[in-house]
């Protein structure tokens, strides 16, 4: 049985390169290629960077973290299957969880001298007045309408703010399990607006 | 966590919105459940279309950085499939040798006892967020020689001295017969726990790791367990 699933994972794992052109930049840099992992860079800087610095807002500190993410990328290269996902998932993936990374640790050493929790709820807002103009923004956007007020703000909350579910609770001053399913439900509305496939 | 409010998690994940010990948790549980490895996976490629539309031009220097950075960082190997070893069976062989030796140090092998109470659900999530906690955790998932169902993983964290074993989808063992976990370590193979799947498959169980592991391994061994291996190798994973 294994033998054959791998058998078939290998035509598969080379034709992926066809619809995934970062892919296929990915499994070179996996190799060593440099240029390659250049190349790479060029087609996914401007999302790494995007995410981490709506996360992290510090453009010094989202660049070092940019810089961490795309090292890993180059580290883990080898590491790559297309069958999980693409290059460009596995990239935003990286960026969101290294920018969380940094600001949970920024904040474990922050809170400790200030609890300071309204500055949180103003990011919210600033995160919508944020949302502009192309065409893939027009669309996130518009996607985004289409979740119920709670589902959105449990989404942003989480996802542009860096908020476990349990801290979006408190944010919200609903029930940790309402939050859970408003961000489940959220995620599958969002999924069907903006699909789950690249 | 039970493992409904795991399910229930994979959104939450996708977003990081989990704490340490739920992500651990997560990530132990949804390694071998294929489900919810699709739901997160969709919901990342869902998130990779807001992250997208939050596209912005990094300063012109980063990608300097960045390729200074590269030409002096080592790459890590690719994971080699497992089914190199299952045609070979080099490994195989030596384990047995492995297995012979530690015949001979009946004495030190570790009883055959489960070394715990049986664990309810949420003490093993304790369980398991404890082992993922630290630093040195590992997580193995076991190559199923069997030929039949089934999946084991293992979590364990040498410094902390425990271990977490988690089994889906497992057939019944046959008549009179019993799955035996080993720890295998250079010099002997400890008999760790003797385990009969419940009716659904599945197997939950907290245990403690005395050694440094080389290897884990399960064999066929008689229902009553065995303090020496004698049966077939049927799910085997080196460190």
């Amino acid at each position: 049985m294994g033998v054959l699933r791998s058998i078939r994972a290998r035509p598969a794992d080379i034709d992926a390169g066809l619809d995934d052109p970062c892919g296929a930049l990915l499994r070179r840099a996996g190799r060593g290629d440099q240029s390659a992992f250049a190349e790479l860079y060029d087609a996914l800087s401007p999302l790494v960077y995007g995410v981490v610095l709506k996360v992290v807002r510090d453009p010094s500190q989202t660049e070092e973290v940019a810089q961490e993410v795309f090292v890993e990328l180059w580290r883990l290269a080898a590491r790559f299957d297309g069958t999980k996902g693409s290059a460009k998932s596995w990239a935003a993936t990286l960026a969101h969880r290294r920018a969380i990374d940094r600001v949970r640790s920024e904040q474990a050493a922050r809170v400790r001298q200030d609890r300071d929790a309204n500055q949180v709820v103003r990011e919210h807002d600033v995160v919508a007045a944020e949302v502009e103009s192309s065409l893939d923004q027009v669309r996130v956007r518009r996607a985004l309408t289409q979740l119920s007020e709670l589902q959105r703000e449990a989404v942003e909350l989480a996802y542009f703010g860096g908020h476990t579910y349990r801290e979006v609770a408190v944010l919200l001053d609903v029930a940790e399990g309402t939050v859970k399913s408003r961000i489940r439900d959220g995620m599958i509305r969002l999924r069907d607006e903006l699909g789950g496939v690249a | 966590m039970t493992d409904i409010d795991v399910h229930h998690l994979a959104a939450a994940y996708a977003l990081d919105a989990l704490d340490d010990r739920e992500r651990s948790a997560f990530e132990a549980h949804y390694g071998a459940c294929e489900v919810y490895g699709t739901d997160v996976a969709e919901f990342r490629q869902t998130l990779t279309h807001v992250a997208d539309s939050l596209a912005t031009p990094p300063p012109a220097s980063l990608k300097a950085s960045v390729m200074a950075d590269i030409a002096t960082t080592r790459q890590i190997s690719p994971s080699i499939a497992p089914v190199i070893a299952l045609n070979q069976r080099p490994r195989a062989r030596s384990l047995m040798a492995v297995m012979a030796a530690a015949a001979a140090l009946a004495l030190i092998i570790v009883g055959v006892v489960a070394l715990r109470g049986r664990s309810e659900p949420d003490s093993f999530s304790a369980d398991l967020a404890r082992v993922m906690e630290q630093p040195d955790s590992q997580v193995l998932s076991l190559e199923n020689k069997s030929g039949g169902e089934g999946s084991f993983k293992v979590a364990w964290s040498s410094t902390l001295g425990e271990a977490v074993l988690i089994g889906e989808n497992l057939p019944a063992a046959p008549d009179d017969k019993a799955y035996e976990l080993w720890l295998i370590t250079p010099d002997q193979a400890m008999a760790m726990y003797v385990l009969d799947p419940a009716a659904d498959g599945n197997v939950h169980r907290a245990l403690k790791a005395p050694a440094d592991p080389s290897a884990w391994a399960i064999t066929v061994e008689p229902a009553e367990g065995s303090p020496t291996a004698t049966g077939d190798i049927i799910f085997i994973a080196d460190v």
